[in-house]
Parts: structure tokens; C-alpha cells; sequence
């Protein structure tokens, strides 16, 4: 999960303390954080306040981080613990209009029009699952981490990610499915 | 096995998420049904939906703010303690704090130091010597010993005029 470039550009950062340095290692990963936290609380304004959470944690642990010799997994851990966190103090988050923020591909505008319910829709779903299902759910098949992976960054088993991972999938084509057949 | 207690393997078959030989038996039992063999069509499509969703790039003025933000923490935090603002504020206020106790006058005033006066004893009264008479008769009490020293008088003086208090006292050794 950790190439020599993410752990010699934490060690630079980590012995120097050098914020120069710390911006490189946060250009490197921000976008794994930032989209990682939107995907899990929906909302760019949190998912922001969540990735700057989880930087400055990575700045004051970085010799711990540095240790573990696991960049990329200590950040989706701790990258999910303040996305927790973060929907504990602010339960009623800003709906997903900001959703509309990220810009599409698509020119055609029935094209881009049918585009934008179909992601409002899979985002809705990913909203309405359970907490620890939508960050499994997240981690593996939008992060695309191993079911071990997910495991490590969740601190839960496999057995229980899989299980996890099942249900919501499950969920979320039963919300799909629901969704298109009242609005279709 | 009905076809319920196949929807969590085949949730994860939609994923890759089986090892190979629980895949196969999956795959054989899609191959006769086809209500399951739909399902999993589904699933896989949502699946692909939700990835294709999630796919678009953010803008980089997000990421940019982020690094911005936490930047400008770090370096407030990084700063030396005489160099932040707050601690000239503090400083400031502590000193007219002082300033401020020191020169305002107390509203407590220690008492006056009670005022002392020596009065002489009156002179002892003269007895006749007819009256002196009678008096043997009656048998006198026991004077006290007089005291080595002379009496002396101390009024003491209160803040309450109408308050004055008389000591008297034998002087010694003056």
C-alpha cells in the first residue's frame, strides 16, 4: 500500500518538520483523503474539514506514522475515525446539492442531466446505509482496497467486512431499484 | 437452500469478492435460476454505477484549500511564543491589572491605636475617729495586700464615643 516515495517523503517531512516537505506528502495523498471523507459524509464543506483533521493528526504523529511503515493505511484509518467523528458533532450534514460541485465529463445536456440523477441516486443510497456498511462498502469497491485492507483500516475481521460489504450492496441496489421505479 | 440464503454470496460474487471454489459453486447455481441470475446482473450494474459515479475528479481549488488551511495551522502553532499577538494582549492586561489594584484605595482602614491616658488613683478618704470606733466593733474583712507598685488608671478610648473602657492596673518595676 506504501511506495518508497510516500514513506522517503514522510521521513523528510517527519525529520525535518519542514512544512515545504509536509505539503508534498499532503499533495500526495490528499486526493485518496479528500474524496475518501465526501464519499462517507456526502458533503465537500465536511469532507474538507475532515481531510484537514487528518493531516494535522498525520503532522503531529508523523514519527509514529513513520514507524508503522504504513502511510496509506494509517490515513484511510484515521481518515474514517474523523469522518465519525466529524457526523457525531455535526448530525445534520448539508444535503447533497453540493454533490452538484463536482464537474461532469459529459457535454450532451439529457446526457449529462440523466448522469447527474444517476450519481445523486448512488450517492443518496451510499447515505443511507448504516455507518461502518458505507465505509466498507467505500473502502472496497470505490477505493478499490483489499477486504484485508478494509479490515485493517476499520479494525474490524474479514469475516466481518465481507459480511459488511454483502449487506450493503444489497442495500444500495434495493435503493437504486426502489428510487427508479417510483421516479420512472 | 433457497434462494434468499444466496444473496449474501452472491452480493460478494458481484465484487470478486469469493475465493475461486465458492465462485464456481455460485456460478452453478446461477446458471439454473434465473431470478438469482438477474440479481446478480443488477447488482453488478449498481456496482458499476456507483464507481462510474464516483469516478469524476474534483476540482483542485478543494485540494488546494485543504493543504492551505492546514498549512496556516501548522504555522501558527510553529510560531515562537513572543511573536503571537494574544501573548502581547495578555501582558498588557495583566499590567493594568496591577496598576489598577495598586493605585485604588482600599476601602479597609486599620482601627485607630486606643488612646492612653494615666489618671492617679483618688486620694484614700479620712475616717473620723468616732465613726473609726464604731467600725471596731465589726469585725473588718481582710484588706487585700497592697501591691508592691502604685495604680494605675488606662482608658482606652473605641471608635464608639459612647464606648470607653477604664483599665486599672498596678504598675511594677517602672
Amino acid at each position: 500500500m506504501d511506495g518508497p516515495d510516500d514513506r522517503s517523503g514522510a521521513t523528510a517531512a517527519a525529520r525535518s518538520g519542514d512544512l515545504a516537505a509536509f505539503d508534498q506528502l499532503m499533495r500526495r495523498h490528499e486526493r485518496m483523503v479528500l474524496v475518501t471523507a465526501l464519499r462517507l459524509l456526502g458533503s465537500l464543506h465536511d469532507a474538507q474539514d475532515a481531510s484537514q483533521e487528518v493531516f494535522l493528526k498525520l503532522y503531529r504523529n508523523r514519527a509514529k506514522v513513520e514507524a508503522s511503515g504504513n502511510l496509506p493505511g494509517w490515513l484511510y484509518r484515521v481518515t474514517v475515525n474523523a469522518c465519525h467523528d466529524l457526523r457525531r458533532r455535526r448530525p445534520a450534514s448539508v444535503p447533497m446539492e453540493e454533490a452538484g460541485e463536482l464537474p461532469s465529463r459529459a457535454d450532451d445536456p439529457a446526457e449529462q442531466s440523466a448522469r447527474e440523477e444517476r450519481r445523486r441516486v448512488l450517492e443518496l443510497s451510499l447515505r443511507m446505509l448504516p455507518e461502518k456498511e458505507r465505509a466498507a462498502l467505500v473502502l472496497r469497491d470505490l477505493e478499490g482496497l483489499t477486504t484485508g485492507e478494509v479490515a485493517r483500516a476499520l479494525g474490524s475481521s474479514e469475516a466481518t467486512v465481507r459480511s459488511q460489504v454483502s449487506k450493503a450492496r444489497v442495500k444500495v441496489r434495493e435503493f437504486v431499484e426502489r428510487y427508479f421505479r417510483r421516479h420512472v | 437452500m433457497n434462494c434468499a440464503d444466496w444473496e449474501e454470496r452472491i452480493a460478494l460474487y458481484a465484487g470478486s469478492d469469493l475465493a475461486p471454489a465458492k465462485a464456481a459453486e455460485v456460478e452453478r447455481h446461477l446458471a439454473e435460476c434465473a431470478g438469482c441470475q438477474m440479481f446478480a446482473g443488477w447488482l453488478k450494474a449498481s456496482l458499476e454505477l456507483l464507481r462510474d459515479a464516483h469516478g469524476e475528479a474534483l476540482d483542485g481549488a478543494h485540494f488546494a484549500a485543504v493543504r492551505s488551511r492546514v498549512v496556516a495551522q501548522l504555522a501558527r502553532e510553529r510560531r515562537p511564543l513572543w511573536r503571537r499577538a494574544w501573548v502581547y494582549g495578555l501582558a498588557a492586561v495583566a499590567a493594568a491589572l496591577l496598576v489598577a489594584v495598586a493605585v485604588r484605595p482600599s476601602r479597609w482602614a486599620a482601627p485607630r491605636p486606643p488612646e492612653v491616658a494615666m489618671v492617679r488613683p483618688p486620694a484614700a478618704a479620712v475616717v473620723p475617729v468616732a465613726a473609726a470606733r464604731r467600725l471596731t466593733r465589726v469585725r473588718p474583712k481582710p484588706r487585700p495586700k497592697a501591691g508592691p507598685g502604685e495604680l494605675v488608671l488606662v482608658r482606652l478610648v473605641t471608635d464608639n464615643p459612647d464606648v470607653v473602657i477604664y483599665w486599672i492596673s498596678e504598675r511594677r518595676g517602672e
